[in-house]
């Protein structure tokens, strides 16, 4: 068994999460449902790979992610830290052994579950009875309507939690106390600095991590995904640096994700000059500790070509991150397949590939750049679409912020998912069908990669209840891509649209420069110029002239890599 | 009025107004955690918006729990975590004196004193006590075999206000001995190296010391002996066993070509990785027969291979001390609860091998220091800095005072015994129980020196900052309303 560690670090990183958890929660239902579509029963999958099984203290067993994840203290909402499956019951809690003197409570407000947290904890309570098999026992008994709790979350969604139908190991939920400050005040290097490691936190955050760590019988890597746009990107560095210190031989696939919200609200040139900054330190010190990072994170999602089917509200972190979650599910499911030799193929998986060999594949090829990008198309269209209808290759569209468009890049290197794609109407495409489309696409694209890998799975990416309704009118049940809109509603969410086919692709090519050129180029004239303006900030981050002349050189030396003969990259004082 | 100028919306209090919120907001922060102080403080219980409990007898911890916005309290909570970072302890002292100090100037500022007075008187009064506290404190020879009743005493004092007493007597010893079991010679004591763990299925009184290195791993074979005694141990860091899968293996680790071009190629690779682990093996007992040969000595191998990195490795198998406890299905809260007290006896017990010395507890530092403030160094001053002195004398007695109140008892009785008793030249603290003047040498009741120095150090630099604002301004939001 290869397995794999997830660590999601700050606030978006676990919104991201926790949709991204509900598709597995979603698929492993559907797997155990006897009524459930076959697709999703198949094999290929080894869903062992991002779980554990343990054990509760009355011996009840528990399939659990195999997460770490770091968030404020108070970013639960009404979720325990502790979990829901290894609580003792509360009539144990009131009693106080280790004290002979006087007890004082101390209760804060009870955070109130919203509709849906309502609806999951009423049928946790019966499924003793029924045989808990969704699609019966609900209706009648059901006080609460499907239609009912999807209204309530598209209207508001406060914490992750409030949309996560996940039951969580108690190792899993850190929470970060102690910062005496509100997400607002959080938001930039300077006020993460030193949150690793006062206090103890790093050594309980390792801890932690070793305790998953542990019980893996042969990891093969750590899938790390951090909100790099405030405080959590030198905690997470800080992690960073002490997971290479200590496992050094497993690989970090890192993505460094941000809501769009984050990138919005910069009024003045101060606020400019600070965001800029903390961007080119942020990538630069990530990115030196893990073996690749895919930035991932548009400034205005809604409006980009990757939701062209898709209707989402840029502010709400609720839409956003499913976007991004159903991308890494996609980007995942290589990790899990068994792997079968070179020549061996099932009819519902093909194109097995760990972590390391991704990573190998796309940041360890003659070019050695680690910066990749992520491309999604969302649905996927047809296999059988004919040229001038949606084609593969043009639907998939990057998630990675500032990447040039058309570039033609004789040394790219990709790594393909596609999976649930379907033929024709309701009939899902075979493994080869899926092969021989991709192939004929590439062969007719203008621009084509040095190398690409493909995977392919036939199980389609299930829609959750608690997925937002960001479908757009375009987009039918199955997924599959209407000629003529629905009428009705022009927003579609899970009681619409029960799965979607997907493709995504990590790539590893010269697109990202303009990404990395604008952080050198930042970094440049804000820090490291005679007069800079942000000198003193960057110091007041704790970091001197050499540290960050050293930033410097990371990022020109990532800009060289990926384009030799790069102006900005040869030093100009 | 420049910023005004700058930001119509920002908010200006003027120095009275200032001062007064910075006073407000110390003596809100003491309130919470006077209750904690001493072995008659009141337990916490802390239940979150979620239901979470937390059990906390601890400034630290507690402070940590709190939402505090107020940026006074913020930067005294700041302080006070500090302190706990670099002594281990201390944090709840550190607040109350701070509030106190607070509470002491505002009286004298009320009729009209400048900060700036008071602030001078401090930093005399600080000065004097440390050197005080210097000859004060109770000198502790450690040596090659340092002496375990002072540093059993120290440790019980610090467990006797987290936890209850028999518990926190039969704690004593563990922690002491396991402390004293991973100091090295000429070398910073790693209390790292003492593993803390707790066993579900047993009791509280359970708890014990194993000197030694604690493996949880099982054996890897049913017919492995249970207990082996003259052992040979093998430590390696190799792989044992048989690759099931050889082709990711190669794919990842030699990453030449990405798969084999056909299966005898793959037959190949994993009769080749087969090969080295069973050459590997042999060695192993090639190395046993060698030194166990013709004795009844047993041969021990540790192995871990990849997933356990170098620092687990050294986290696992360089650990000598090791508590392990619990109590019949304690909840998680409790169990942290007493994971907290231990660690806290842990450091208590470092500090005092660190520090060669102790200072005697039970409010004892407090009233002598504040005697010698009263009767010798005020005299020495000039003018109406004495008034500073003053008040950081009378700041001192906060902690026999609140040692008094979580008792039950009247301060006022309490200080005036104490002092008296101190006048007729016998060094006193509290007894908790009667509220008499006691010896505290005799009841064994000691703190660390390097704790109050620090207390004493850090307590008046926050307070006069705090007396010292002039203008308190922040943009945007009105300060005034309560939020």
């Amino acid at each position: 068994m290869r397995e794999i560690v997830t660590i999601q670090v700050g606030g978006f990183a676990n919104f991201i999460g926790s949709h991204f958890w509900n598709f597995q929660d979603e698929m492993l239902g559907l797997a155990s449902d006897p009524y459930g579509d076959p697709l999703f029963k198949t094999q290929s999958l080894n869903m062992d790979v991002l779980y554990r099984t343990g054990e509760t203290p009355q011996g009840a067993l528990t399939y659990t992610p195999r997460l770490l994840s770091i968030d404020f203290q108070g970013s639960l909402g009404s979720m325990s830290s502790q979990g829901t499956l290894y609580n003792e019951g509360s009539n144990a809690s009131s009693e106080v052994v280790t004290w002979a003197g006087n007890i004082s409570t101390h209760a804060s407000e009870p955070q109130k579950k919203n509709l849906f947290l309502q609806s999951l904890y009423q049928e946790e309570q019966n499924v003793p009875m029924g045989n808990g098999s969704n699609g019966g026992t609900k209706g009648a008994q059901n006080e609460i309507q499907d239609t009912d709790i999807v209204e309530c979350l598209n209207k508001g969604v406060q914490f992750w939690t409030d949309f996560s139908k996940v039951h969580y190991h108690p190792q899993s939920l850190y929470e970060v106390n102690g910062l005496w400050m509100d997400g607002k005040q959080f938001d930039n290097y300077g006020a993460g600095r030193d949150v690793f490691t006062e206090n103890l936190r790093g050594e309980e955050i390792c801890d932690r991590l070793r305790f998953f760590v542990e019980e893996c019988d042969h990891i093969q890597g750590f899938k790390f995904i951090v909100d790099d746009s405030g405080g959590f990107s030198p905690v997470a560095a800080d992690f960073l640096e002490s997971i290479a210190d200590e496992y050094t031989n497993t690989p970090v696939l890192l993505y460094a994700v941000r809501s769009p919200g984050s990138l919005m609200n910069l009024r003045s040139r101060k606020q400019t000059v600070v965001r800029d900054l903390h961007d080119a330190v942020s990538f630069s010190r990530l990115s030196s500790f893990c073996k690749m990072i895919v930035p991932v994170g548009l400034p205005f999602l809604s409006t980009s070509k990757a939701s062209t089917f898709l209707n989402i509200e840029d502010g709400n972190p609720y839409h956003c991150s499913a976007v991004y979650a159903a991308a890494l599910h996609s980007t995942s499911l290589p990790f899990r397949m068994e792997p079968l030799g070179p020549t061996a193929e099932t009819s519902d998986a093909s194109g097995a590939l760990d972590i390391n060999g991704l990573v190998q594949m796309l940041a360890g090829q003659s070019r050695q750049n680690m910066v990749a990008i992520l491309d999604v198309a969302m649905p996927a269209p047809s296999m059988r679409g004919k040229q001038d209808e949606h084609s593969l290759l043009q639907n998939l569209q990057p998630l990675t912020p500032e990447v040039a468009e058309d570039v033609d890049d004789l040394q790219a290197v990709e790594s393909m998912t596609v999976h649930g794609a379907i033929v024709t109407e309701g009939q899902r495409a075979s493994v080869s069908e899926v092969k021989n489309a991709v192939n004929a696409e590439y062969q007719n694209a203008t621009a084509r990669p040095m190398f690409c890998h493909l995977s392919v799975a036939r199980c389609p990416l299930p829609i959750p209840l608690p997925f937002p309704s960001i479908f757009g009118n375009l987009v039918g049940q199955h997924g599959e891509l209407l000629g003529s809109p629905i009428s009705g509603s022009i927003s579609r969410g899970s009681l619409d649209v029960h799965s979607i086919p997907m493709a995504a692709r990590l790539r590893s090519s010269c697109a990202i420069l303009p990404f990395l050129e604008n952080r050198l180029g930042n970094l440049r004239k804000f820090g490291i110029q005679r007069g800079a303006l942000g000198t003193d900030l960057l110091r007041s981050w704790g970091f001197g002239k050499d540290e960050v002349e050293d930033f410097g050189e990371t990022l020109s030396k990532m800009v060289r890599t990926v384009n030799p003969h790069s102006e900005i990259s040869s030093d100009s004082d | 009025m420049s910023l005004r100028v700058l930001n119509p919306n920002a908010e200006v209090l003027n120095k009275s107004a200032a001062l007064h919120m910075n006073i407000n907001a110390a003596k809100g922060l003491q309130d919470v955690l006077k209750s904690n102080l001493g072995p008659k403080g009141t337990i916490k219980m802390l239940v979150g918006g979620a239901g979470d409990i937390k059990l906390t007898k601890d400034g630290n911890t507690l402070l940590k729990e709190m939402q505090i916005q107020n940026p006074t309290a913020i930067m005294i909570a700041r302080t006070a975590v500090a302190q706990d970072d670099i002594s281990g302890d201390g944090t709840t002292s550190t607040v109350i004196f701070i509030g106190e100090l607070m509470k002491q100037s505002e009286r004298y500022i009320d009729e009209g004193m400048h900060p700036r007075v008071l602030v001078d008187g401090f930093e005399i009064a600080k000065r004097a006590t440390l050197q005080f506290l210097e000859k004060f404190k109770t000198p502790v020879v450690m040596g090659d075999e340092p002496d375990r009743d002072i540093l059993k005493m120290v440790a019980r004092t610090t467990l006797r206000t987290k936890l209850y007493e028999s518990l926190a007597d039969q704690l004593t010893d563990i922690v002491v001995n396991s402390v004293l079991c991973v100091r090295k010679p000429d070398e910073p004591i790693d209390l790292f190296m003492v593993e803390i763990m707790h066993m579900r299925h047993k009791f509280d009184v359970d708890t014990r010391l194993v000197e030694g290195l604690v493996l949880d791993h099982g054996s890897r074979h049913p017919d492995m002996k249970r207990r082996a005694e003259n052992c040979y141990i093998l430590t390696c860091n190799v792989s044992l066993e048989y690759e099931k899968r050889t082709n990711i293996l190669a794919f990842s680790e030699i990453n030449a070509g990405f798969f084999y071009s056909n299966a005898e190629q793959r037959e190949a690779m994993v009769a080749a990785e087969r090969r080295s682990v069973d050459e590997r093996v042999r060695k192993i007992i090639e190395l046993k027969n060698k030194v166990c040969a013709g004795t009844d000595n047993n041969f021990v191998v540790i192995n871990q291979k990849d997933h356990c990195s170098e620092k687990s490795k050294e986290k696992k198998y360089g650990k000598a001390g090791f508590g392990l406890w619990r109590r019949s299905w304690p909840n998680d809260h409790t169990i942290a609860q007493i994971k907290d007290a231990v660690r806290d006896g842990l450091r208590a017990v470092k500090n005092t091998i660190e520090d060669e010395a102790v200072v005697l507890g039970a409010g004892a530092f407090e009233v002598a220091a504040r005697q010698y403030l009263i009767n010798e160094v005020k005299k020495t001053v000039q003018g109406r800095a004495q008034l500073g002195v003053e008040a950081f004398a009378d700041a001192l007695l906060v902690v026999p005072k609140t040692l008094a109140e979580n008792s039950g008892l009247d301060t006022q009785d309490v200080i005036i015994g104490l002092t008296g008793e101190h006048d007729r030249g016998n060094i006193v603290g509290l007894n908790h129980q009667t509220g008499d003047p006691m010896d505290p040498q005799m009841e064994g009741i000691f703190d660390n020196y390097s704790v109050k120095r620090q207390i004493i150090n850090s307590g008046p630099v926050i307070a006069s900052q705090l007396l010292l604002v002039d203008e308190v301004i922040r943009a945007g939001r009105n300060m005034r309303k309560p939020t």
